[in-house]
This record gives structure tokens, C-alpha cells and sequence, in this order.
């Protein structure tokens, strides 16, 4: 198998996550505190993300399924996503989501409905993208050491 | 500080990466670091005994945010040193009156981190 090739993939494919501004420097941040103590330390992070940000969105889609939209609980919901896409480097999603906070404050539940649809696209992108630099990683291994955290 | 040389960190957040990445910031210091998912939980650590010399305080949970959870602990007379960790800019003055000796905006790099642990002596 060709290592190499592979590594450039992952390479290339980790820049256009950064030059298509899916990723801001916050993942930076995050590929630092990888080291030899914790070699997975970022897939295991982004694995997490991914899981707690999908309970959190099946939490505001049951919340705008609702015949009375609670604005405030939707704000509350979108502000714990948006943190989370914070700390995670997550930039198109975290845009996306002050753009739902501001529709929650102006009532705006179409809108909500739009941003959210938005959100929940960008989402499905950056987890296909980001798994798909993770395998390569690990297929490019061994110098990386990439394996499949336990779960 | 609490009784021994280790720094003791108690992290409180609901977001489990966010408890992860702080988790793997702070071993970095070889510090003792306890985690728990909100303020209510938070405060039954202190009711516990538990001591603590350092609290990384988000401020959206459940059960109880930070701006409670702090305001809680100092009139509990608990001394230990609070950073509010929060991506909510405009809380900023409800955590420092309700008792936090620091706040900072999501996200935490490595940087703040160190330059926060160097303010309060946490680093030889």
C-alpha cells in the first residue's frame, strides 16, 4: 500500500477542511495536545463531538416538532451546540448557529427552521469529511500510530 | 491549597469532549483533576469534603449553571479559586459578582490555561 500517497490524501484533505472554513484554529489547538500520552487523542475528541452534538440537535428537532415553540429552550439547546462547535474548531457550524440564535430572538421560527436545516447539512458534511481524513490516517499508518479509539 | 503538593481540579461542564480536552490539557501538569457534568453536582463535591484548589466552571447546564454553582460555593465559604470557562460573553459580570476570580471566553487554548495556572501559583 502506498503510505505516501495516502498521507498526501489526508494531508489534502485536512487543508480543504481549513481553506473551505469547515475547521478554524481551534482544531490546531486540539492536534497539539496530541502527543505520545494520548495518540488519539483527537479522533477520540471529535468521536465525542459528533455524539453529543447529534443528542443535541434530536433535542431541537423534538423541541420545533412541538406545536408551541419554546424560543427559550431553543436558544438554550442551540447555545450548548454552539459552544461545543467552539471548542472543537467547528467554524460553518458555529456560524450557523448564532444565525439560529438569532432567529430565537426574533421569533422567527421559519427562519429557526432554515438555519437548523443548514446546521444539521453542515454537520453531516464535517463528520463525512472528518471520518474520511480519519481512516486515511489510520490506513496510513504505522508512523501515525492511527487506530480506532474503543468506544 | 488543598492538603497535599497535587493541584486538584475539579472540571465542571456538561459537554463530555469539552471535560475531555481540559482532562488532557491538565494532565499535562500532572494535576489530580475530577470531572462532573453540572453545578449541582459540583457543590455536592464540596459537600462531600472533597477539597478542591482550582474549579473550571462552564455556565449552561442543566440542573444548575455556573453563575449558581458559584454563587452557591462562596456562600457555602468555599475559597477555592473559580475560572468561569463560558462562550456566553455576556455573563461576564454575573459570574464575577456571583464570585469567580476569573473569566474566560470558549474556547480554552493550552495558552490560557498556562497563563491562568501561572496567576494563581499553580505552576513550579
Amino acid at each position: 500500500m502506498d503510505y505516501v500517497h495516502l498521507r498526501r490524501q489526508a494531508a489534502s484533505l485536512r487543508k480543504g477542511l481549513f481553506d473551505q472554513g469547515y475547521l478554524d484554529e481551534q482544531f490546531y489547538q486540539l492536534e497539539d495536545l496530541q502527543d505520545d500520552a494520548s495518540p488519539n487523542f483527537v479522533e477520540e475528541v471529535v468521536t465525542l463531538f459528533f455524539r453529543d452534538s447529534a443528542r443535541l440537535m434530536a433535542n431541537i428537532d423534538q423541541a420545533l416538532d412541538k406545536c408551541v415553540k419554546d424560543f427559550n429552550k431553543l436558544d438554550v439547546y442551540m447555545q450548548q451546540l454552539k459552544g461545543s462547535c467552539t471548542s472543537i474548531g467547528a467554524s460553518r457550524m458555529k456560524t450557523d448557529c448564532s444565525a439560529f440564535r438569532e432567529c430565537c430572538r426574533d421569533e422567527n421560527i421559519e427562519g429557526c427552521m432554515r438555519s437548523f436545516q443548514k446546521i444539521k447539512r453542515e454537520h453531516s458534511v464535517l463528520r463525512q469529511k472528518l471520518e474520511s481524513y480519519f481512516q486515511l490516517l489510520r490506513q496510513a499508518g504505522p508512523v501515525e500510530c492511527a487506530t480506532r479509539p474503543n468506544k | 491549597m488543598a492538603s497535599s503538593q497535587l493541584v486538584k481540579v475539579l472540571i465542571v461542564d456538561d459537554d463530555n469532549f469539552t471535560r475531555r480536552i481540559y482532562k488532557t490539557m491538565l494532565f499535562r501538569f500532572c494535576f489530580e483533576i475530577t470531572e462532573v457534568e453540572d453545578g449541582k453536582n459540583a457543590i455536592q463535591q464540596f459537600v462531600d469534603g472533597n477539597e478542591y484548589d482550582l474549579v473550571l466552571m462552564d455556565k449552561h447546564m442543566p440542573n444548575m449553571d455556573g453563575v449558581e454553582a458559584t454563587r452557591t460555593l462562596r456562600g457555602m465559604g468555599i475559597p477555592v479559586k473559580i475560572v468561569a470557562i463560558t462562550d456566553d460573553a455576556s455573563s461576564k459580570d454575573t459570574f464575577m459578582d456571583a464570585g469567580a476570580d476569573k473569566f474566560l471566553l470558549k474556547p480554552l487554548t493550552f495558552s490560557m490555561l498556562t497563563d491562568i495556572l501561572k496567576s494563581f501559583n499553580f505552576l513550579n
